[in-house]
């Protein structure tokens, strides 16, 4: 079981790193999307291996099934040309390399901080009921904190997209 | 029933998407596409949740995570909000057209 859970591991980490870079390097902006769907769904594989699959379950449906249908919807809306190519970087690339691999260098130091500073939580009995009672309980407020972000991200879209008329 | 991903694999895996989203949004020209790149970055963080949520088997790290999809929802609705009042303003959706502001 942990060999193919491994072999499975490495396999939706590679397929994610692939759709990501290509997501980010395709000129048609349909592609790239397509690609970043293909993404979410290695991740929520990951998510799945991990058991979590809760997470895996709203990753497929709020991530894959809403909001990119959404960026969906808006790309064929606005019908773009595609992207010029241009140089992607000016002659400041070799500053951003050396801040990057320092960046990377730190990281690599930092990972022999013990990550034990978190007090454990009481020993979990079933995924889903764990994260639903942690999400009610302990995470209440900030659960309706959320659902205030989320109609202040309605009424502000629909302000922002109204088309304004003369009167 | 131990841990079967190595945290430190799911953590390296986080970086390396979190760095693709960043490099993605510094250089696409397109805004819908520096949105989407967003996205990217987002979840790369919520693949570093969950790992840590499940190599301390800890729900919490997976509450965090559904938080996250949440705020990125309402950034997808307010940012595409955003770029369809630009393109009734002007042709394409391209970064570099955008200097009203410029000083």
């Amino acid at each position: 079981m942990s060999t193919a859970g491994l072999i499975i591991f490495y396999y939706l980490a590679a397929a994610s790193i692939t759709s990501a870079i290509l997501a980010i390097t395709r000129h048609k902006a349909m592609h790239s999307l397509l690609w970043v769907l293909a993404l979410f769904l290695h991740v929520a594989g990951i998510f799945l291996l991990m058991g979590a699959e809760f997470l895996a379950a709203v990753q497929v449906i709020v991530y894959a099934g809403a909001i990119l249908v959404f960026y969906l919807f808006f790309l064929m809306l606005l019908d773009l040309p595609s992207e010029a190519a241009a140089p992607r970087f000016s002659a400041h690339w070799p500053l951003s390399v050396l801040a990057g691999v320092a960046f990377a260098t730190s990281i690599w130091y930092a990972r022999d901080i013990p990550a034990a500073l978190v007090p454990p939580a009481a020993p979990s009995a079933g995924n889903l009921a764990t994260v639903g009672k942690a999400l009610f309980t302990e995470f209440a407020l900030p659960f309706e904190i959320v659902s205030l972000v989320l109609l202040a991200a309605i009424v502000g879209a629909v302000v922002m997209a109204k088309r304004k008329t003369q009167t | 029933m131990g841990p079967i991903v190595p945290v430190g694999a799911c953590l390296g895996l986080s970086a390396v998407l979190f760095a693709i989203g960043l490099f993605g949004f510094l250089t696409r020209r397109n805004i819908i596409l520096m949105l989407v790149s967003v996205e990217i970055m987002l979840n790369s963080v919520n693949v570093s949740l969950a790992a840590f949520s499940h190599h301390l088997s800890d729900a919490r790290g997976q509450v965090m995570a559904l938080f996250v999809i949440a705020v990125a929802a309402g950034e997808a609705a307010i940012g595409l909000g955003l770029v369809l009042a630009l393109s009734r303003n002007q042709q394409g959706v391209n970064v570099e057209d955008v200097t009203q502001l410029k000083w």
